[in-house]
């Protein structure tokens, strides 16, 4: 047999062997759904163009899902059931969700994952984002998914599927029963929408058909749900509210030095992870600041503590700084170990001198 | 699978019909991951080369010669990907030069209690010990048998490239795997 016959018939024998992880299907699965919302909002920021409605379509490309951009900066642990039930977060989702349908806590969980966090170690690092999914046993098979902000708590994304019969699926509905179905989700979700004003529109699709429905404050152009409506899924986005969206103006000059802008902080500051904590706008920030006092002088007067601070600051300058990149646990510790220094100077510091009247 | 027909679904999917990306999955989700194994050494940096590979199957559909095997646009993806993220470590190697230094010595053809075969585990080694260059043709040639022409296509190298660094590749494996003296050339087509 001569070499080439045996690496070729190794090489083979080797790679029946290896077997995809399902974690890394998982992850891709995930990416293509981000990847999908992320298009549709494209596509409503189109419309939206044309419409001319121009106060919400700064926000529509930036906002969209919030927390994990295109492609994934962290990485997705998997939870089990029992770990979502004593997660904080995934406790509490669950909670919300029981309430509003009551029906739900005889359903399964299916799936859950938390990015960006540890649900081992979820004291020392909170999950940006973590997502249950739940299941009727048995039936229709109704399903439900819900993925919360690990900061705010906030309930960003639902995703409602097969609750209707598969004979008549949603999609089949006259619009106003579908409107009336999208009403009754995010009432019981998010409560309230009296003071909504709505528009909804049929996306131009010709495979599938999906209508968008958005939801504003009334007198405002401020979106608040998105929702898309297709098939026999509902799918709601929450852009408004906190957490506060990512199309957030930058903010510059934070602090000021003899009354001019000191921009040296900035890049510390200008971060929403930061502003959600504080559930501060950026603006506001800098005019607190510039009364002279210090980030953490601000944050003791919205109970948050300081190695909370340091914990969300650090966290964004590594992210930064990785582009991406998966280094250990250990790797990473020690990176934010290293940064906090800077992190205690900067949010320690004052305005040298406060901004002239 | 038909190419065209491959094509076809890649459209659908890239239009949000999820269940033309699942049949695309399925379809071609152990080759890949095969390649990228034989290809990138540390699991995580697998699962995120991955990842890359399927975004960028959505996001460069454009790109697809329609002329051209299904399979062939797939594997040019899973090359640049895993080259691409090979720039992209070495990037990270000068900044956290320390720390991946360390990391570097856990690095394994990581597949422990699969590999009971004691020669399934040298030709790994081997392979492991060949420079990233040559390792990437020696996969291409034997494992997804294409031609040292297509090859060259797919790396976008000259073919003298391709046919020395594959000659050197066989050589170092022969030195490697079997201990025996570099045979000539004119015999590495005999198979």
């Amino acid at each position: 047999m001569t070499t080439e016959r045996k690496i070729r018939e190794l090489l083979n024998k080797e790679a029946e062997t290896m077997e995809c992880p399902p974690a890394i299907s998982k992850r891709i699965e995930q990416s293509y759904f981000q990847y999908l919302q992320r298009k549709r909002s494209e596509r409503t920021m189109k419309k939206r163009l044309i419409g001319g409605i121009v106060a919400a379509v700064i926000l529509i490309p930036t906002a969209a899902f919030a927390a994990p951009p295109l492609i994934e900066m962290l990485t997705r642990t998997p939870m089990t059931a029992e770990q979502v039930k004593v997660d904080e977060v995934g406790k509490a989702t669950l909670e919300k969700l029981y309430s509003a349908f009551p029906e739900t806590k005889s359903f399964e969980i299916i799936d859950a994952s938390n990015l960006g966090g540890d649900p081992a170690t979820s004291t020392k690092r909170k999950a940006i984002q973590t997502s249950i999914v739940l299941q009727e046993k048995g039936g229709t098979g109704k399903k439900i998914t819900l993925h919360t902000n690990g900061i705010t708590g906030e309930i960003e994304h639902v995703i409602q599927e097969n609750w209707e019969p598969k004979e008549k699926p949603l999609i089949a509905l006259p619009d106003q029963e579908i409107k009336a179905k999208v009403d009754y989700l995010i009432d019981k979700m998010y409560g309230s929408i009296e003071e909504y004003e709505f528009a909804m529109e049929q996306m131009e699709n010709p495979n599938q058909k999906t209508y968008i429905l958005n939801y504003t404050k009334k007198g405002s152009e401020e979106l608040i749900y998105q929702v898309f409506v297709q098939g026999n899924r509902i799918d709601v986005t929450l852009y408004g509210g906190e957490p506060t969206p990512s199309n957030l103006i930058k903010v510059e000059g934070f602090f000021n030095r003899d009354g001019k802008p000191d921009t040296f902080a900035d890049s510390f500051l200008n971060d929403e992870k930061l502003f959600a904590l504080l559930q501060i706008s950026p603006t506001e920030l800098k005019q607190e600041l510039s009364k002279g006092k210090s980030v953490v002088e601000v944050a003791a007067s919205k109970n948050v503590s300081r190695q909370q601070l340091i914990d969300v600051i650090a966290k964004t300058q590594v992210d930064r700084e990785l582009e991406g990149a998966v280094i250990s646990e250990q790797q990473l510790s020690q990176m934010l170990k290293g940064i906090e220094p800077k992190v205690i100077y900067v949010i320690e510091h004052k305005s040298e001198t406060p901004l002239k009247k | 699978m038909q190419s065209e027909y491959m094509y076809q679904l890649l459209l659908k999917m890239k239009d949000g019909d999820q269940q033309a990306f699942h049949t695309i999955y399925d379809a071609t989700y152990q080759d890949i991951y095969r390649t990228v194994s034989f290809l990138v050494d540390h699991q995580q940096d697998r699962e995120d080369v991955m990842n890359e590979i399927y975004m960028q199957m959505w996001t460069s559909l454009a790109n697809y010669d329609t002329n051209r095997p299904f399979h062939f646009w797939l594997h040019g993806l899973v090359i640049r990907q895993v080259q691409r993220f090979r720039v992209k470590s070495w990037r990270r190697f000068r900044i956290f030069e320390r720390i991946r230094a360390f990391s570097r010595e856990e690095s394994h053809w990581d597949k422990p209690g699969v590999l009971t075969d004691g020669t399934n585990q040298m030709i790994a080694k081997a392979i492991q010990k060949l420079t990233d260059k040559q390792r990437v043709v020696i996969i291409l040639r034997f494992f997804h048998d294409y031609a040292l022409e297509e090859i060259a296509t797919l790396l976008d190298i000259p073919l003298g490239t391709v046919k020395s660094r594959y000659h050197a590749g066989l050589q170092a494996l022969r030195k490697n795997l079997w201990n025996l003296p570099p045979e000539r050339m004119e015999k590495d087509n005999d198979y």
